[in-house]
């Protein structure tokens, strides 16, 4: 089926479409060829790249392919790649990749986005928090409430009932008596893998063949 | 016109009109249009051309649609002389159609038409180089791939495709090709299975890529070692380091007469490389590789070998002083990029090293015992941490009561809880149980194919006692001795 022009109407369609992290980065994957045979130096068409690209970068985000963002902003016509909103996902790039918690909430909250990547940059958040949530439940077996207010982006200057009230909806519990939250760990199924069937039929495929 | 068009539409592909046609009649439908559209003076004008490749459906048509575009792109570059006319460019009209065709085309009619198919390819990979957006290439190659179906079958697309990835960083694409096994060369023409008929939809597909169906350029020894490499690089690009060691690793077991080639060592170069950021540890080459091979290796990529001695060793001032003496070679090698992930690596793997002889640590004891890592005092609990949180390192963290403000490294012995343990076991044992359903299937299909079912065997069994029996009471050429009769025919008629 043919693809809708891109456009920036088409783009704030399929953002706020709400698709799943996966589909929104196969329907955007999807435009970046139409988006290849735009004018980076024509102004009409210089926004329009702009918010295409910084989206696309958010759905790489938002399906944790680290590396592949990075090769993204590669391959980012050099006059997009220098405009602020795309310094900015490669600053995000890299406090991504360097797990630097404080950092990554600060350049979402408070660094300029442009206007329909934003439902993006707020979904990316609350992504990013549910992960951290996940993984520091895996990772800790007591934590101070400031470090772990820290790794959700909470202020840590907040009612600390507030944030007590936070994890412990999650299932965790508080030690009041050595100021100490016990996290509970999140069980999750781990990935479903076809690779090792494929590899056996295929395998045993070759063997059948070369015997018969 | 519209016996030309009659033509063209004379033979839809199985799904939309020719479902109920023999695979030999349909056969003879598909080689008659193909001898139809070859002959001399068929061709249309080019007003025609553009009209005909509006009329008909390239998924039902495939074989008429290709046959038009090639005769579009021929008159086009005959009149502009140009390899790459603007019509084929990217974004012009001859391209649009060509994405189309190459994104819903019929695979059982194109089996006819691989060397014209393959050109089409081509030509799609050299318009987009032409204007040096590769990339616009990788998607439709990829998908042209996917949708032919080579079945394990390595062709000279495969290596174009990941040559074209790397050059436009677009690594991920290329993976569904990539994580495939490609397990046969197009099989030679002579040997080919005699008799099937290209539009069978139930033999292997195997059968149909032979060194004469056009599908894939004459193939070399360096184009297959070139794509492993290249395939390499692009999984050590995603770091994905198993991956990558096993293609690379491919490259370095390749048999050799004499000599050993540049892009073996290359590979050789890089696969130490995949190793130590991978594993944190130099592996003995794989038993394939020879060991007069395996010096030659060492001689020429020594640089290599003492990186990965200092790394191996915790020698941290060594492997700085090696990086730094090393990098024109790096430069050179262009391998700058992976070698400076080596102190990223250096440090993971020894604090991973601490689990083996602690079992806790607070944040300044692994300091101190990770003396030589490149981190300092500020950075340590924050790399500990994430490597804990991303599960690089199988360890538990803890925040000590009251206003302390150390944080304890455990080393369990087991890093998951009774809840998360049960359900990798579970879902472990569904994989294996898969697992063994796909082999168990593949031995009673390779027990048809080979006749040594066990009612195969009773069955031959049975009919050697009776020609035995016969011979001796004087009956010779019975029905049953000769294999004939009704049970085994019933036996064997899903064999075949």
């Amino acid at each position: 089926m043919d693809l809708p022009p891109l456009s920036l109407d088409q783009l704030s369609a399929v953002i706020t479409a709400g698709p799943t992290p996966t589909d929104l980065y196969t329907s955007l994957s999807a435009y970046e060829e139409q988006a290849c045979l735009l004018s980076a130096t024509d102004p009409s068409e210089k926004d329009l790249l702009l918010e295409f690209y910084t989206a696309f970068f958010f759905s790489h985000l938002l399906t944790d392919q680290i590396c592949e963002a990075r090769a993204l902003t590669r391959r980012i016509p050099r006059e997009i790649s220098r405009l602020d909103a795309m310094q900015t996902c490669s600053l995000l790039l890299r406090a991504v990749w360097q797990s630097k918690h404080t950092e990554i909430y600060k350049i979402l909250r408070e660094l300029p986005w442009p206007g329909r990547s934003q439902p993006l940059v707020q979904r990316y958040e609350s992504y990013f928090q549910e992960k951290t949530l996940v993984e520091m439940s895996n990772s800790y077996e007591t934590i101070r409430i400031a470090a772990a207010a820290t790794y959700l982006g909470l202020d840590p200057a907040a009612v600390e009932g507030d944030i007590i009230e936070k994890f412990t909806a999650c299932g965790w519990k508080w030690d009041s008596e050595k100021q100490l939250l016990h996290p509970k760990p999140v069980v999750t199924a781990p990935p479903k893998d076809d690779s090792l069937q494929n590899e056996l039929s295929r395998v045993m495929a070759l063997i059948s063949n070369q015997g018969s | 016109m519209s016996d030309f068009l009659a033509y063209l539409t004379s033979a839809p592909s199985r799904p939309h009109g020719s479902a109920n046609i023999t695979d030999k009649c349909y056969d003879h439908q598909l080689r008659d249009l193909i001898a139809y559209l070859k002959q001399p003076g068929v061709a249309p004008s080019t007003a025609d051309i553009n009209g005909y490749l509006e009329a008909i459906s390239p998924a039902v048509h495939s074989l008429s649609y290709l046959y038009l575009l090639r005769i579009r792109i021929q008159q086009l570059q005959e009149k502009t002389a140009v390899g790459v006319p603007n019509d084929l460019q990217p974004g012009g009209t001859l391209w649009n159609q060509t994405v189309k065709f190459l994104r819903s085309f019929d695979p059982i009619q194109i089996r006819y038409v691989g060397h014209e198919w393959r050109e089409l390819v081509d030509s799609v990979a050299n318009a987009a180089l032409s204007v040096s957006k590769p990339i616009l290439a990788v998607k439709m190659i990829r998908d042209a791939l996917e949708r032919l179906n080579t079945a394990g079958v390595f062709t000279s697309l495969h290596l174009m495709l990941v040559k074209l990835a790397l050059l436009s960083s677009s690594y991920t694409y290329v993976l569904p090709v990539l994580d495939k096994l490609l397990c046969h060369f197009p099989s030679d023409t002579q040997n080919a299975h005699a008799g099937i008929l290209l539009c069978s939809e139930h033999e292997p597909s195997t059968v149909f890529f032979t060194d004469s169906s056009g599908f894939s350029a004459n193939l070399t020894y360096r184009d297959h070692l070139q794509f492993y490499m290249y395939s390499g690089m692009v999984y050590m690009a995603l770091k994905k380091w198993d991956q990558a060691s096993h293609c690379l690793g491919i490259v370095i077991s390749a048999p050799t007469a004499n000599s050993v080639s540049k892009i073996m060592v290359e590979a050789y170069k890089k696969w130490v490389l995949a190793n130590l950021l991978g594993h944190g540890k130099l592996f003995s080459v794989p038993n394939l590789v020879a060991p007069h091979v395996t010096r030659v290796y060492q001689s020429l990529s020594k640089p290599y070998i003492s990186l990965a001695e200092a790394f191996e060793k915790r020698d941290f001032q060594r492997l700085r002083t090696e990086i730094s003496l090393g990098q024109t070679i790096w430069r050179a090698d262009k391998n700058s990029g992976l070698v400076y992930q080596v102190f990223e690596a250096y440090d993971k793997f020894l604090i991973i090293k601490l689990g083996k002889t602690f079992s806790a640590l607070t944040m300044p004891d692994v300091l101190q015992r990770a003396s030589s890592c490149s981190k300092g005092s500020r950075d340590i609990e924050e790399f500990v941490v994430s490597l804990v949180m991303t599960k690089e390192l199988r360890a538990k963290l803890s925040h000590s009561p009251g206003n302390e403000t150390t944080t304890m490294l455990r080393f369990p012995l087991s890093s998951q809880s009774h809840a998360l343990r049960e359900e990798h076991i579970r879902f472990r044992l569904i994989q294996k149980e898969a697992a063994l359903n796909t082999i168990s299937r593949a031995i009673t299909q390779t027990k048809i194919t080979l006749e040594t079912s066990h009612e195969n065997l009773q069955v031959i069994a049975k009919n050697q006692k009776l020609a035995g029996s016969s011979e001796r009471s004087g009956v010779v050429g019975s029905t049953e001795a000769d294999g004939g009769g009704d049970l085994d025919e019933d036996l064997m008629g899903d064999g075949r």
